[in-house]
């Protein structure tokens, strides 16, 4: 089918079942098939024409209302969407303007702001990064220290922003800077938008521990950016970026990393010759319960999503439950592939066949979206209530 | 020797390694990694001047005299700096070597690695290549370092075979692997060999593995080090990140891994020293590597973890250690392998009884 044929004006009106073909049959004749699972997160370069292909589809923010450009989507069929691009393999673009900066925006925007940016995301003309982490302002986000201050009609940012993911890829940053100095850490922070191109700003990119230069530290030395670039209310960030973190935590919550791994580590055992294997073979299908397990509990969350419910605290539980399986799946990956889980490439040049790889990239989830031991925290203060 | 000379001698290895591990300065081993052939001669001649591939072997051969247990002392603090020289393979190698080639190899002149392994975890699974008419025709594969040998020394049907490195019916094939070295797939086409001794496979090749375990315990003293100072330093909520009793926790329980993979080393050096090529000893050695291959998988990942952000960089050394246990842990038999052969060696009492 033509991409015109997948521009409907109400997804929604859809049942469940032909909404699901009609993502399936889409992602089968529109996706580039050179980079369905990408063994790393594409490049802007790599990633562009199925960006585009999105756009033209109108297919690129599904959570975002039709007034604005995005499909309207209700949760029931997000949740189809989501389910549908994962088991396809579907690459993620860089996409924190659609899944992380627009959602902001629709919610916290001005007029002028959300007329601004948002056609621009949609039209694949601006690409975003997330500047939150700073060299001292990790897992205590809150202690950032990169500050903007009010000259005339103008900020003026000073600072260091750093695990910039894709930074040189984008146009613009969404970040957090400190702009009040005196309270309470949580209540001097706001949100600001800065054209990556304005003069004092440096991009330093820094390989990765699976050698790839995905993400960056980004310096700002007097970087002036309009007054107007300030998204809510001044010292208001905070509360803002937290409402982010919650969606950015389900959404690393879904089982699909996961799931891929677990899928490749089946073919690694057929190609290693271990499925016979009964220690193996307990080991895998131990594997295999807690995905299923994983799945139901994220179905549970996801049920309640649809009901039109907001997730609590609790989200946490997802994300850190996923990750760890993650890990564990690409742990005994490397433990079948003997000597060859220590090569530096994929095994036999075939890019299915790369445990190292999804070992390495599998060590950074427990960190990135608030770190494992953070999440612990979390759960036990605001769910388990502990003292 | 008396224990006392032991102990003397240990010291005094530990320290001689000291001027050539420079466990404080990783910039050598960075520039090295994933050149080819990814370690330095003149470092490796050093080591040779140092004696450290004779340390095991008897006198009346050049050699020192002293067994594993100064072997694995030695083979800790070459893991704590990851150093890339083969000296492991070298070693093995020298055990199966006639007394003219010694000379030249103990002298670092010429390097010598042993080829031995026809498929991967081939420790069970290894047989060697039939010899016709003074030369040979096969694969071996997982050849450390290979691309920096002068020859090799081949498992064959008939013993062990020297081949030249550049003989032209010798194809060398290069896998880089994740600490910056890589593996040799040796191709014989009709390739002459000259046989030097009949040498069994399995004792050299255990000495050969409870040295890896050994150079494992190394990776992980040197990463759980690197971690507490880290955790002493790092400050987030106000806090050193080591003031979290989640962390501390975490660290008391892999500093008790660790402790456990020391005492199994000493313990498999003890016995293999006291009764070498006994079934003891050989269960002993199983059981070392076996606890050293997962603690130190264990230990790296976790340093990876409570490093953060930095963890998941090229640009810090905290994750040299992860990718050089990477390689190291399936070394001459991985874990599972290792069980496996110690269930062997020493069956179940129950089970004997039954
Ligand atoms: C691949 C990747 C991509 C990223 N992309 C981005 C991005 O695009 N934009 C962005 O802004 N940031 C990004 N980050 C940064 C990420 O959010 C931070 O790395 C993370 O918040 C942890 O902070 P840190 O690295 O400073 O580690 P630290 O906070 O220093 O933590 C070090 C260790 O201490 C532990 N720790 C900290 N506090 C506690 C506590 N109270 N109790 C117990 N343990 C504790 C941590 O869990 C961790 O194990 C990315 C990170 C990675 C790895």
């Amino acid at each position: 089918m033509s991409i015109e044929r997948y521009q409907l004006d109400d997804f929604n009106a859809l049942g469940d079942p032909e909404f699901r073909l009609l993502v399936r049959y889409f992602l089968r004749e529109h996706h580039p098939v050179d980079i369905i699972n990408p063994p790393k997160r594409l490049h802007w370069d790599e990633a562009e024409p199925w960006y585009m292909t999105l756009a033209e589809a109108g297919w690129l923010a599904p959570a975002w209302p039709r007034e604005h450009g995005g499909m309207g989507l209700s949760a029931a069929k997000q949740l189809i969407y989501m389910d549908e691009f994962e088991r396809f393999g579907a690459a993620r673009t860089p996409d924190h303007g659609i899944m992380l900066l627009g959602p902001l925006l629709i919610r916290y925007g001005s007029e002028a702001q959300r007329a601004h940016f948002l056609p621009r995301i949609l039209s694949g003309e601006h690409i975003w990064c997330q500047g939150y982490s700073e060299p001292n302002a990790g897992s205590d986000l809150a202690s950032l220290r990169t500050e903007a201050v009010l000259d005339g009609d103008e900020w003026v940012v000073n600072g260091q922003k750093i695990w910039t993911t894709l930074a040189g890829d984008a146009d613009w940053i969404f970040m957090l800077v400190r702009t009040d100095k005196s309270g309470k850490k949580q209540e001097g922070i706001s949100f600001l938008l800065v054209p990556m191109d304005a003069p004092g700003v440096t991009v330093r990119p820094i390989d990765n521990l699976d050698l790839q230069d995905e993400f960056s530290e980004v310096f700002f030395d007097d970087v002036r950016v309009p007054k107007d670039n300030l998204v809510g209310e001044v010292n208001k960030g905070w509360t803002m970026a937290k409402a982010l973190l919650g969606f950015e935590r389900i959404f690393l919550g879904s089982p699909r990393q996961a799931a891929h791994a677990l899928s490749r580590l089946r073919l690694l055992a057929g190609h290693v010759g271990m499925l016979d294997d009964p220690c193996f073979f307990d080991r895998y299908t131990q594997l295999r319960l807690d995905l299923a397990d994983h799945e139901a509990l994220f179905e549970e969350s996801a049920d309640r999503l649809r009901r039109g419910e907001t997730l609590g605290a609790d989200v946490s539980f997802l994300k850190l439950n996923q990750t760890s399986l993650f890990q564990r799946i690409t742990e005994l990956m490397l433990e079948i592939a003997g000597e060859d889980g220590g090569l530096l490439e994929p095994i036999e040049g075939n890019r299915d066949l790369n445990p190292m790889g999804l070992f390495l990239t599998a060590r950074a989830a427990t960190i990135y979206g608030g770190a494992s031991e953070v999440q612990r925290n979390i759960i036990a203060k605001a769910v388990l209530e502990l003292p | 020797m008396s224990a006392h000379d032991i102990s003397e001698a240990i010291s005094m290895i530990r320290e001689s390694a000291a001027g050539i591990a420079v466990r404080h300065d990783l910039g050598r081993i960075r520039k090295l990694r994933y050149s080819v052939p990814g370690f330095d001669r003149t470092t490796w001649r050093n080591m040779c001047e140092m004696g450290w591939l004779a340390l095991s072997l008897p006198e009346e051969k050049g050699g020192v005299g002293l067994g594993m247990t100064a072997s694995c002392a030695l083979m800790e603090e070459l893991g704590r700096a990851l150093v890339p020289e083969p000296v492991i393979g070298a070693t093995l190698a020298i055990q199966t070597l006639g007394d003219d080639q010694l000379p030249d190899v103990l002298s670092g002149e010429k390097m010598i690695l042993p080829a031995w392994q026809t498929t991967r975890s081939g420790m069970s699974t290894s047989d060697p290549i039939p010899v016709e008419n003074g030369t040979v025709n096969g694969v071996m594969r997982y050849v450390p370092m290979a691309a920096g040998a002068d020859a090799f020394v081949v498992a064959t049907a008939n013993g062990w075979g020297l081949v030249d490195a550049h003989s032209p019916t010798l194809a060398l094939d290069v896998a880089q692997t994740q600490d910056g070295g890589h593996y040799g797939t040796l191709t014989f086409s009709g390739t002459p060999v000259s046989i030097v001794s009949d040498t069994a496979l399995a004792g050299p090749v255990a000495q050969a593995t409870l040295a890896t375990a050994a150079y494992l315990l190394g990776v992980i003293d040197e990463a759980i080090e690197r971690t507490l100072d880290y955790l002493r330093t790092r400050v987030q909520f106000g806090k050193p990140i080591g003031s979290f009793q989640s962390l501390q926790h975490r660290m008391v329980d892999l500093s008790l891994e660790a402790a456990l993979t020391r005492a199994s080393v000493a313990d498999a050096a003890r016995i293999w020293d006291g009764s070498p090529g006994s079934s003891k000893a050989y269960a002993a050695v199983s059981r070392a590597k076996a606890r050293a291959s997962t603690t130190a998988m264990l230990v790296t990942r976790q340093a990876i973890q409570m490093h953060g952000g930095i963890g998941y960089t090229d640009e810090h050394d905290i994750g040299l250690y992860l990718r050089k246990a990477m390689v190291m842990a399936p070394a001459y038999g991985d874990a599972a392998l290792h069980r496996k052969r110690f269930a062997q060696y020493m069956p179940d009492h129950a089970e004997a009884a039954a």
